[in-house]
Formats: structure tokens, C-alpha cells, sequence
């Protein structure tokens, strides 16, 4: 009996394929493949807020010759190409605004791709893909890293007249022997990273990164934190007094212990869905960024929600707008920038990104409750106080992705 | 993918050197394919695993085992991608089997709809159907629901290894189900019904005469759901909150976050032998001692 089966199996599976098997098996193997071809793990990953750490601390103290000279004699681009390719995060132009500039300088082909992270734009750069898009918008502290790589171009300035009227103390983002980086990007807004509660779970008056760490056991469980290397690092260098750009190993090594006794508290290290978790009180407090708690504020049932920056000092980040080398479309990259900063036109983006702007023109424009929102605006004391500092690129220290390894493999236990 | 071994081709006479030229020209796409996007892309992150970071991130070129020394700080995400390539495996079997034979055998009316409903909801974005699970398994979801009824604070499913489980279930199921159905739908029927006659009982009939024509579908099933499972990373983020640490976390840390290509790239190396040798192991356990040896889908 086992033997006759054995030979039957046999035959079968010399058998030659007859045509409607071999239609349906090819047509069920070439649907596989193309399952697995579209499987999990092969996709893309979770697109991110709109920025992470960076932007240095908007003190004066430019150096004089190589800094940014925009120029008010500068002449504006009115002829462009018709078209512009434009890298940026999702979501971070007014769709008003692009229609506007569309109509207004004859651009009938406005392509907008979407990076998640600087890393992703850094990534895609390295691999070698100028001159595919005319601009984007990095976080600042990436703009060292991509003149280094050659990614980018120098802004002539006197091609951009509204560039006059951007806040100095922006455009100087990099100092000293780093001036002349510039000459490379044109601020586009910035903001804050803090802390959120739901006060009417946090009932404690929190006002620093400290004060932070020594809730964290009281609310074990239910703190969210960004997934941001960059970011995560201000808390505990911060309380600690350090600045959050710090290499040193003996500072490194206290905010490692400061981080040892946070991690087994924290539930989740997520970018993309904080404000929802925040919003179902999974989580109570985090350190997040700017994104989605005006929302939750705005909401009856979440109306609860602060934003505290805190007062030991917090990372100050700014996103910038760059002009890819050997872009397509060079004309209509300046027609852009300019437009950008159109004084009604950036202050519609502010009202509609909610975030900062760099523009002094545009800010007399901004609705006032708008500049009174902390998660929002930064009240001019604490922006003169020095306490807010922008952060470097210095995620890829090596101590620094050691501790970041250990820290992040270990949350929750 | 799949390759049959074993099976009897026509052979070649000797000296006709036309039947082989024709052979050669055949396979040139399927080759070609393979070597451009199979084995050039494996070659590149060889390369970069014995070269240095520049200091903006990325490769430069080197000569090093430094990478490999320094790959694997702890073998922690590799045994919890394990775990979870091992238990998912075995879920989607669980599952997908008892499913693919209903379709197969069972379901002669409505095989086409059901096989549509498996195939519709991939028209949908992956990272979607991913959140949705996130809303399904939440707070406000299955795991309130439980809250409510046994009146913990603190049940949770999300952030746990059962949630990232359930989630590698859902995305996975269909990849096993496939190659199963496929391989039962041909079975001869005439085979069950004389295993019947001669009295075997319907799960003696089962073990004995149905599992081992399923097997080769079983072990592509298994094939295509494991090795993608090892390298895993958004559901364990999404679903596992970054609490379930994966490799595939450690490789995205590695390339995106440290910038380290050279470190990530000997990550990677590591992990694909890995893979190819569980991989081996696994066909020459379940092929040991049959005299047809077939791993394919077709």
C-alpha cells in the first residue's frame, strides 16, 4: 500500500503541467510574488513629524564677512521654467499658497516628493540623486553635512529680496568659523521641543527636564517619547546643566544614568502618534515636539493638554530651505523662495503649518493669539535669555549611539 | 524563488549543442534578474562591511573587520526577531492551513470569491492597514474592552509581543496561505477517497495521505513568511511601541539614525547567513528521506 502511493506520488509529480494548472499555478505564484513583493518589511517606514533636533541658539554674535549678506537691492526672478520639483516633509506648504505661486508665475507642473526624515534626504543625496529636484527643506544642522557632500548650492542673494527680512539671528544659524553655511539655506520656520502633559492626570507643576525625570517613576508606564536620538538627549543633559550638543564622556556618562532610570517607565518611543496616545491618556506625558497639541488643546475633552518648554533650557530647531545642486529648474527655485517669504504669503503659512516663522515682515501679520501660543511661539524673554540652543549634528558621535542602542532596546523593561 | 529539484527534464542528446543554446536563452532572463537584483546588491553590502563611515555618515572605502567585531553589542533583537519569526511562522500555519485546505477542497462554489477577499484588502497601503490595528488593539479598541470587563488598569496589548504577533498574523497569513492552496488544489482527490475505502479514519487519512502533498507548499509557506518576519521592522515600531526590539530596528538605527552604512552592512551580512543557514537546515530536515524532492509552488 505504501509503496503503491509511493509510486503514484511519483507519477505525479512527473506529470507534465497541463495548461489550465500551469495558468492557475503561474497566476497564483505570480500573485505571491507580488504580495511579497509589496510585503511588510519591505515598506516604507512611518513617516515622522515634520522636524527633529536642530537649529543653533538664536543669540547674536554672527561673524562679519563670510556670514549671509542678503542684500535689499536685490531684483526678484519673474521668468521661471514652468515647472519646480520640490524634496520636502509632507504637508509643510500651504496648498493655497502653491496654487497661488503656480498661477502667478506660470508654473503648471509643481511636483512635491516627501522625505520622513533628514536621514532619509541625506540617504537619497548620497546615493547620488542631483538634480532631480530644484529645493527642500532640511533641518538646519543637516545643511553641514550636505555642503560637505556637495548637495547643495550657494544662495545668491541678489536674486532673493525678500530675504532682507528674515531675523538675522535665523539666518546666522551657524557661527563663527562655520559662518559661511549661511550663504547655503533660507530660513523657513522654527520651533521647540518640550514637554506635554495632561494636567488633569499630572497635577504637579512641571517646569523642567528634572522635574521630568523625577515624575517618570510616579507615572511609569505612561510616558511617550519621540523616537529622535537628537531630541531625546536634551532631557538629561539639560537637567544636568550641559549643553545638549555635548560630546564630552564624562557628561555623556551622567545623562547615560539619567536615562538607565527613564527607560523602564517609558511605554512607547513614537514620532508619528504621540498626540493621539497623549489624546486616550495611554500616555500622560512625553517629550515631544510642537505637533498635534495645538489640536489636542483645542478639543473639549483633551482641552487639559499643556505644552511646557521647560525652564532648565530645550532644544531650538529650524527648518530651512536649500537649492539642490544642479537643480532643474534654477529659475523657479528662486521664484519660489522668493514668493515663500512674501510677507502675506509666509504669514498664511504660519496660520496654516503652525509653526514659527523666521520673517519679521510676516510676523506683524500673524494673528496675536497666534504669537501668544507658547507651542507656537517662543515669548521674546526666553528667546533672549539664551536658554533655547540648536542642536548639531552630533547623532553619530559614537558614545552617543552607543547610549542611544542601550536606551532605546531597553524601554519598557 | 522556487526551484524544482529533482524533477525529470527532458534530457539533451549528446552533441546537440542547438538544445542547450536554446536552454541558455531561456534561463538569461531569470539569471540575469538573479544577478542584478539578487547577488550584485548582496555584493555591495559585503563590500561596505569591511569599509569605513566618512564623517558625514555613508561608506568609504576599506578594509576592515572592526564592523563585524563591533555588529552585535548584545544578541538580545536577534533572539526577539527569532522569537517572533518562530512563533509567527507557526501562527500563519495554524492558521493558513486549515484555511487553503477549506478553499482547496471544501469551498468548489465560491473558491474564487474567497480567494478574492484574501487578495483585496493588499490593494490597501500596508502602513494603513498597520494603524488600523493600532485603533483595533488600542486602548479604545480590544484592549478597553478587556479593561472594562475585567476592571485592570493596566492590560495592554499593544506594546507587547502578543500585539506585534497579531499584527506579523494579519500581514503575513496570505503569504502561507498560497503556496498551501496551490499545492492542495492539485491533489488527486481519488487518493482521499481510497484512503477512505481501505478504513482510515479522516485524521489518519489527513497525516498520511494529505499533509505530505502538502508539504512542499508547507515548506515554501513557510519559507516566505519566515524570512521576511526576521527583518521585520515596522510592525514591531508601530505595534510594539520600539518596546519589542528587533533586529530590524537595530539595522534601522544603524543606517538612518547612526549613519553607520559600514556597521549596518556587517549587521546585515550577519543576519543573512543567519537566515540562509536556518533556511538550509529547515529544507534538509523536511526533505530528509523522500525520494521526490520538491520545493516549489507551481
Amino acid at each position: 500500500m505504501a509503496e503503491d502511493l509511493d509510486t503514484l506520488l511519483r507519477r505525479m509529480a512527473q506529470s507534465r503541467v497541463h495548461r489550465r494548472g500551469f495558468l492557475k499555478g503561474s497566476g497564483l505564484a505570480g500573485l505571491s510574488a507580488m504580495i511579497a513583493a509589496c510585503s511588510p518589511g519591505a515598506s516604507a517606514s512611518p513617516s515622522s513629524a515634520p522636524s527633529t533636533a536642530s537649529s543653533t541658539a538664536p543669540s547674536t554674535g554672527a561673524s562679519p564677512s563670510e556670514a549671509a549678506s542678503p542684500s535689499p537691492s536685490a531684483v526678484a526672478v519673474t521668468e521661471t521654467e514652468g515647472k519646480l520639483f520640490m524634496y520636502n516633509w509632507s504637508d509643510y506648504v500651504d496648498p493655497d499658497n502653491i496654487e497661488k505661486f503656480k498661477k502667478d508665475f506660470k508654473v503648471d507642473t509643481f511636483t512635491y516628493d516627501v522625505y520622513d526624515s533628514n536621514e532619509e534626504l541625506l540617504t537619497k543625496l548620497q546615493g547620488g540623486a542631483s538634480g532631480q529636484w530644484d529645493i527642500g527643506a532640511p533641518t538646519a544642522e543637516f545643511v553641514e553635512a550636505m555642503v560637505a557632500g556637495g548637495f547643495i548650492e550657494k544662495i545668491d542673494w541678489m536674486k532673493l529680496p525678500n530675504a532682507a527680512l528674515i531675523d538675522p539671528q535665523f539666518q546666522n544659524f551657524y557661527k563663527d568659523d562655520k559662518a559661511d553655511l549661511n550663504n547655503y539655506h533660507l530660513p523657513k520656520d522654527w520651533g521647540t521641543t518640550g514637554i506635554a502633559i495632561r494636567s488633569k492626570d499630572v497635577t504637579e507643576d512641571v517646569k523642567t527636564w528634572k522635574d521630568f525625570f523625577d515624575l517618570a517613576p510616579k507615572y511609569s508606564g505612561k510616558i511617550v517619547i519621540v523616537n529622535s536620538p537628537g531630541d531625546v538627549f536634551v532631557a538629561p543633559l539639560k537637567a544636568l546643566g550641559y549643553s545638549l550638543n555635548s560630546v564630552d564622556p564624562k557628561e555623556l556618562g551622567e545623562a547615560r544614568e539619567l536615562l538607565r532610570g527613564l527607560a523602564p517607565h517609558v511605554l512607547a518611543l513614537d514620532s508619528n502618534t504621540y498626540d493621539a496616545k497623549l489624546a486616550t491618556e495611554e500616555a500622560v506625558m512625553g517629550l515631544v515636539w510642537t505637533g498635534g497639541i495645538d489640536d489636542l488643546k483645542e478639543k473639549p475633552e483633551t482641552a487639559d493638554t499643556k505644552y511646557i518648554i521647560p525652564e532648565d533650557g530645550t532644544l531650538f530647531w529650524m527648518d530651512t530651505w536649500v537649492i539642490f545642486k544642479n537643480p532643474p529648474h534654477p529659475n523657479s527655485a528662486y521664484a519660489f523662495l522668493n514668493f515663500i517669504h512674501d510677507p502675506e504669503v509666509q504669514a498664511k503659512e504660519t496660520v496654516t503649518n503652525r509653526y514659527a516663522t523666521a520673517n519679521t515682515e510676516a510676523m506683524k501679520l500673524v494673528p496675536q493669539e497666534l504669537l501668544n501660543n507658547p507651542t507656537v511661539f517662543v515669548p521674546p524673554d526666553v528667546l533672549a535669555s539664551g536658554k533655547l540652543e540648536g542642536a548639531q549634528d552630533v547623532s553619530t558621535d559614537p558614545l552617543r549611539v552607543e547610549i542611544w542602542e542601550e536606551f532605546s532596546s531597553s524601554i519598557g523593561h | 524563488m522556487a526551484a524544482a529539484v529533482g524533477d525529470r527534464a527532458r534530457p539533451v542528446e549528446p552533441g546537440r549543442w542547438r538544445g542547450r543554446l536554446l536552454t541558455g536563452a531561456l534561463m538569461l532572463p531569470a539569471t540575469l534578474w538573479y544577478l542584478v537584483l539578487l547577488v550584485a546588491p548582496i555584493a555591495i553590502v559585503l563590500v561596505f562591511s569591511f569599509g569605513n563611515r566618512t564623517r558625514i555618515g555613508g561608506y568609504s572605502p576599506g578594509f576592515s573587520f572592526d564592523n563585524y567585531a563591533n555588529a552585535i553589542r548584545s544578541p538580545d533583537p536577534f533572539l526577539t526577531s527569532l522569537f517572533l519569526s518562530v512563533v509567527g511562522t507557526a501562527l500563519c500555519l495554524l492558521v493558513g492551513l486549515p484555511l487553503a485546505y477549506f478553499i482547496a477542497t471544501r469551498a468548489t462554489k465560491r473558491k474564487a470569491l474567497l480567494i478574492v477577499l484574501l487578495v483585496i484588502p493588499f490593494w490597501t497601503s500596508f502602513l494603513i492597514r498597520t494603524y488600523a490595528w493600532l485603533l483595533i488593539l488600542g486602548p479604545e479598541g480590544l484592549a478597553g474592552f478587556i479593561k472594562d470587563l475585567t476592571g485592570s488598569t493596566s492590560f495592554r496589548i499593544l506594546g507587547t509581543e502578543p500585539g506585534v504577533l497579531i499584527g506579523l498574523l494579519y500581514g503575513y497569513l496570505p503569504l502561507m496561505i498560497f503556496p498551501l492552496y496551490v499545492t492542495l488544489e492539485r491533489m488527486d482527490r481519488a487518493l482521499v477517497e481510497a484512503s477512505k475505502d481501505l478504513g482510515a479514519g479522516r485524521w489518519a487519512t489527513f497525516r498520511q495521505v494529505t499533509l505530505p502533498i502538502a508539504l512542499p507548499g508547507l515548506i515554501t509557506g513557510s519559507i516566505l513568511v519566515f524570512i521576511p518576519m526576521m527583518g521585520e521592522y515596522v510592525i514591531p515600531q508601530l505595534l510594539g511601541y520600539g518596546q519589542v526590539y528587533t533586529v530590524g530596528n537595530l539595522l534601522y538605527s544603524r543606517f538612518l539614525e547612526a549613519r553607520n552604512w559600514p556597521s549596518g552592512s556587517a549587521l546585515a551580512m550577519i543576519l543573512i547567513v543567519i537566515m540562509l543557514a536556518v533556511v538550509t537546515v529547515y529544507v534538509w530536515l523536511t526533505n530528509r528521506g523522500r525520494t521526490v524532492r520538491n520545493v516549489s509552488v507551481v
